[in-house]
């Protein structure tokens, strides 16, 4: 029997006032507390007589330790970060500054490198990164500030009065699998909030409730994703160099699915290298993983890696859809930043300086409420108007149009990015339409049995264990733990479809679209199928692909124990 | 309490591969978080004050904070890197002449660290003290004269033991449930006195260390796979066979 | 006794502690790579008898070291009373085995002497007149290499297992045994201990296993497990399992091996239907010798078994159940 978690019943909880709650402490989260942090000791500098206090203001961060939930490739385009902290490249961990960029096509055993880089992939001037090395970094600079971040603690849900957002909750600790409490149980706290800022990241499972609880979407584009499968590994020197940016497309993916692979050169002969697929193809049984694998198997990828070691493996959802897909960011009491919102440019494939840039006008925002005391829409509203009124938009109104470009196919995607880069981003029409990704995936009945020409996409990869590997080990360096024995945090709304319907419309696509073998199906006679959908909760990497890619739309993720989840130390 | 490398941390070797490279993640030392779970519970109890004490650089105040946010009353910091190299005995040392000018009833360590596993310093610490000891405990009491404590022998053998008060005691783990630490507790953490105190502090307690770690290596294993064939009757007399010459056990 | 090596037994209630067969292997081995002298101690009330056993070993001396106040075990007692004798005669090297006694206490008794213990160790080298003591860190995944930087004494501790027991050399004749009183002072000793009793654990060590039979998915049903059971009863084993059958809630958690489980190192491990997924590896390939029966000849659980089974669990296991009751029955 599958218990699912949710916010244990009739229970007294802990009462917690602030003055504002970050959910999230990533690159948005962690800029938002540090911009608010700037505003307040610069204005109770200039009023002695009339203080901010910072001792009310809260970061949320799921994670046991700040960025250890953060995974990118990354590239970091220091414009926001200049504007943050002037003079921050002397002191944050910048792994290499980009040297040399290339661009790649490739075929099963060829390659043809594209004679000019389009300017959207051109990376000079920006920073290959560790995510999480440079969110920690961030980290210890907002604890110098004396905001308080609470490491460990997820929220689990948000907190309304009407149609204003009044708080967040936070995990229950200490139930059983169950759904019991343990003798070490611990309720989650009601933290009574003026504003509350959801900084989530890709997917956020507080955005989604929000977004569902206000229709927040009815005149957006469906957000669209992609998943990206990451490898860090260490290679023998001279492969390549530090600050060396490769992208490539075509193989091992077909014309038919979008998405893409990188590779960066980092220090100490470090390679940071995935690949994303885009959560809209058609056949259920894709295996993201097995996508990488099958990319590095490509000679030149193999031979990039030769003699190398794997040292570290992750994945994680990221936001395609653009600025058509981006809900209303701010409302009575909430605003929503980062990849939580979709603010990801998916031409030049970054969101970090985005996720920085609005996390400092939520600051600027959030500080104008503190002053007038007034969360309501009235003044949090600034923040959608200082989005739309600042290079956020500008940048991402260029390529607005772009994913949706490629709903038919690479041919058609490239004709229409090309159209856009003329046209300002329009291309065609002002705004191109989106179907949810899910909405891609057809039924076994309507594929070739074999797989055609996707074929060798599909399925688990078995891996060699020295360049490729099978999903479980994959999965044991991604360094994920979590509390055993507790609810599980995939929540499946109707467990009948998934062993009824699923089963045979879908092939149970859970089990490979999931980078980290959560979903299983296992016999059973008692099934009218033979088998059941069984879950290891603990092995999830809080990529929110499940919550994305499911056809039936029947899985829900929330946040497991505070604590819990993969551990992406260098990433 | 120690702050040891992540369970599951890639450990990688240092360039004279005597110990390894600092940059992994670090947590609390498993068995010094049962030990301060059972202070907490006889606080709880009887009352009286939590201290916790830890060596080692900068990062190593995170195991404090958090002991804090638990709910411990105060902290001591013997805070510098080269602490990371002393011997057991030299830690030992170096908590003792740390805490010379204070009186406590109980001093509770955890079984054994997660990186050394040596068990050593809780009763390093009480010869040094004069204090007297057991180890492996599962069951505090108090009673008129002191304590019972109940000790954890081998093969699911127990043994009471009644003790005179100060003593050290070094706990089992798993004897009791972890608490969690709370919004409030990690909030009041802040405010809760940690004292630094320098190497140069205890410099003149301690002296060269009595062990060194020539080398520190990954095992090798020089491991060659026998294939036993046959039908499964063959197998199982094969096996049997070496069972008992090669492996011992029969 | 300078360049001697000083073996000091362990008694359990008057019987000795089988264990310490494999430190005077160690102590033999030791002495013939350096050539010093090896003697054997028992500590307590009354050793004599003890002090017989062990002289019938190769060794140059034994010493009873007696105290009526060394019954029942206090590591007061017990360090005072070798503190004494070691105080006189100041060996090169001490050994014990690394039993719950012994870490109770030697590193007190290390301690009143101004010296230190290396602990746990899993064997020994001697090159170029340094003799290093190696050990496992960081729960086995790096081994150390560590030498004394003091004067002598110095004292190690073998890890369970470390020396085979059985490999001890006897001696060409009864070795002659001393006995040495020692007085303990009043007020030297401050535990009180009660009677030793025994209670059922409620969660099984596998940790303390020293042989463990293991099922994974292989097992197929919970029911068969039954015959996994079997198999570890007449070995005298512990039933574990991969954590697919403990998810499945067919064994309990405590028998988990594996990353999310129990890490162990057992004298044998038997793993039945496992495909050795590095989740499952990590808690158990530091098992002394390693049996694995598996269908999937290219299971990964191959790589690291020293005895490979390619076949049906269910065939094989039954037989080989017979042929332990024999092999155990005597004969």
């Amino acid at each position: 029997m599958l218990i699912f978690r949710k916010p244990v019943e009739g229970i007294e909880r802990p009462q917690m006032p602030a003055d504002v709650v970050i959910a999230g402490g990533g690159p948005a989260g962690m800029a938002c507390a540090l911009r608010l942090a700037q505003l307040i000791d610069a204005h109770n500098a200039a009023h002695p007589d009339s203080q901010l206090s910072k001792e009310n203001i809260y970061v949320l961060e799921k994670a046991r330790e700040i960025g250890q939930h953060c995974l990118s490739g990354a590239l970091l385009d220091p414009r926001s970060m200049r504007e943050l902290l002037p003079g921050f490249e002397k002191e944050a961990p910048l792994d290499a500054e980009v040297t040399k960029e290339a661009v790649y096509f490739l075929t099963k055993k060829g390659k043809f490198k594209l004679p000019i880089t389009p300017p959207f992939l051109r990376d000079h001037g920006n920073y290959v990164i560790s995510l999480n090395r440079f969110v920690k970094w961030m980290g210890s600079k907002v604890e110098e500030t004396g905001i308080t971040i609470f490491t460990g603690f997820a929220g689990s849900e948000l907190l309304y009065d009407g149609d204003r957002v009044t708080g967040v909750r936070t995990d229950d600790k200490g139930v059983d699998k169950e759904g019991h409490p343990k003798s070490n149980f611990e309720p989650g706290y009601d933290l009574q909030a003026k504003v509350v800022i959801l900084a989530e990241g890709p997917r956020g499972s507080l955005t989604k409730q929000l977004v569902s609880k206000f229709n927040l979407d009815k005149d957006a584009n469906p957000q669209t994703y992609g998943v990206g499968v990451k490898e860090l590994w260490e290679v023998p020197a001279g492969r390549i160099a530090a600050g060396e940016v490769i992208y490539t497309m075509g193989w091992p993916l077909t014309t038919k699915e979008y998405g893409g692979a990188w590779i960066y050169g980092s220090k100490d002969n470090v390679v940071s290298l995935g690949f994303v697929t885009g959560l809209d193809y058609a056949d259920p049984r894709l295996d993201p993983q097995r996508v990488l694998q099958e990319f590095k198997r490509h000679p030149f990828v193999a031979k990039l890696l030769e003699g190398g070691k794997m040292n570290r493996y992750g994945a994680k959802s990221m936001p395609y859809g653009g600025w058509w897909a981006i809900p209303p960011v701010a409302g009575n009491g909430w605003m929503i930043l980062g990849d939580s919102a979709g603010f990801l440019n998916s031409a030049r494939l970054k969101g970090i300086h985005l996720a920085i840039k609005s996390g400092m006008l939520a600051a600027e925002t959030a500080f104008d409420a503190l002053i007038k005391d007034d969360p309501s829409a009235a003044t949090l509203g600034g923040f959608q108007k200082k989005v739309e009124s600042s290079w956020i938009k500008e940048e991402l109104w260029k390529v607005r149009n772009l994913h949706q470009g490629f709903a038919h196919g690479m041919y058609s995607g490239m004709f229409h990015t090309g159209l856009q880069m003329i046209t300002g981003g329009r291309g065609l029409r002002n705004r191109y339409p989106a179907k949810a990704g899910y909405e891609h995936m057809r039924k076994l009945s309507d594929l070739p049995a074999d797989g055609g020409g996707e074929a060798h996409l599909l399925g688990p990869a078995k891996g060699d264990g020295k360049l490729t590997f099978d999903k479980l080990t994959d999965l044991y360096h991604s360094g994920t733990k979590h509390e055993e024995d507790q609810p599980s945090h995939l929540v499946i709304h109707d467990t009948n479809i998934c062993n009824t319907r699923c089963v045979k419309e879908f092939g149970s696509p859970c089990q490979n679209f999931c980078p980290a073998n959560v979903y299983e199906m296992v016999d059973d006679a008692s099934q009218p199928n033979g088998k059941r959908i069984s879950l290891n909760p603990s092995n999830c990497v809080h990529c929110k692909t499940c919550d994305i890619a499911d056809p039936y739309q029947i899985i829900t993720w929330v946040p497991p124990e505070g604590g819990g989840g993969p551990n992406y130390d260098g990433m | 309490m120690k702050q040891v490398p992540q369970k599951d941390a890639p450990l990688k070797l240092n360039e004279s591969g005597t110990w390894i490279r600092e940059d992994v993640s670090y947590e609390v030392n498993e068995p010094d978080a049962y030990a301060l779970e059972e202070a907490l519970r006889q606080r709880e109890k009887h009352k009286g004050e939590v201290v916790v004490i830890t060596s080692g650089p900068a990062r190593a105040q995170q195991v404090l904070r958090e002991a804090l946010a638990k709910g411990a009353d105060r902290a001591i910091h013997l805070e510098d890197p080269k602490f990371v190299g002393l011997d057991a005995f030299n830690t030992a040392k170096a908590f003792a002449a740390a805490i010379k000018d204070e009186t406590f009833d109980l001093i509770f360590t955890g079984l054994q660290s997660d990186d050394y596993g040596y068990a050593q310093t809780g009763v390093i610490l009480a010869e040094l003290l004069g204090l007297p000891h057991a180890t492996i405990i599962m069951q505090i009491e108090k009673t008129e004269s002191g304590i019972r404590v109940k000790r954890e022998l081998e093969a699911g053998y127990f043994q009471f033991v009644d003790m005179p008060t100060p003593a050290v005691l070094t706990i089992q783990s798993g004897i009791n449930k972890l608490r969690y630490a709370t919004l409030i507790g990690i909030k009041q953490a802040k405010n809760k006195p940690l004292r630094k105190v320098a190497l140069a502090d205890v410099q003149t307690a301690i002296g060269e260390n009595l062990q060194k770690i020539e080398r520190l290596y990954v095992p090798q294993k020089t491991k060659k796979t026998e294939h036993i064939e046959g039908s499964p009757g063959e197998i199982a007399k094969k096996l049997v066979d070496k069972l008992r010459n090669e492996v011992r056990v029969l | 006794m300078a360049d001697t090596i000083l073996v000091v037994v362990e008694q359990r209630e008057g019987k000795l502690n089988r264990v310490s067969w494999e430190t005077i292997t160690a102590g033999q081995a030791i002495a013939r790579a350096t050539g010093w002298a090896l003697e054997a101690a028992v500590v307590g009330a009354s050793g004599a008898s003890i002090a017989a056993e062990v002289a019938a070993k190769k060794v140059a001396r034994v010493y009873a070291i007696e105290s009526p106040k060394l019954e029942p075990y206090t590591p007061d007692s017990f360090a005072d009373a070798l503190k004494q004798f070691l105080g006189s005669r100041q060996p090169q090297l001490v050994l014990m085995p690394h039993t719950y006694q012994v870490r109770d206490s030697v590193p007190k008794l290390a301690t009143a002497m101004g010296r230190s213990v290396i602990s746990d160790c899993v064997g020994f080298k001697y090159e170029s007149g340094k003799l290093v003591f190696t050990r496992q860190m960081f729960q086995g995944k790096l081994a150390a290499d560590v030498s004394f930087t003091s004067a002598a004494p110095w004292f190690a501790t073998f890890q369970n297992g470390a020396f085979r027991g059985d490999k001890a050399e006897a001696g060409a004749s009864a070795t002659p045994v001393e006995t040495v009183k020692v007085e303990i002072a009043d007020g030297v000793i401050r535990n009180k201990p009660q009677e030793v009793f025994k209670e059922a654990k409620q969660a099984v060590d596998l940790t303390q296993a020293e042989i463990i039979v293991a099922v994974g998915r292989g097992i197929k049903e919970q029911k068969n497990i039954e015959i996994a059971k079997q198999l570890a009863d007449a070995l005298g084993g512990e039933l574990a399992a991969s954590r697919p059958i403990c998810d499945s809630g067919w064994l309990p958690m405590d028998r988990q091996i594996g990353s999310s489980g129990q890490t162990v190192a057992p004298k044998l491990y038997l793993a039945l239907g496992i495909s050795g997924a590095i989740q499952h590896l990590v808690g158990m390939k530091g098992s002394r010798a390693i049996i694995a029966v598996n269908k999937d000849s290219e299971a990964p659980i191959f790589e690291i078994a020293d005895y490979a089974i390619v076949g049906n669990l269910f065939d094989i296991v039954p037989p080989l159940i017979e042929e332990v009751k024999k092999a155990k029955a005597g004969s």
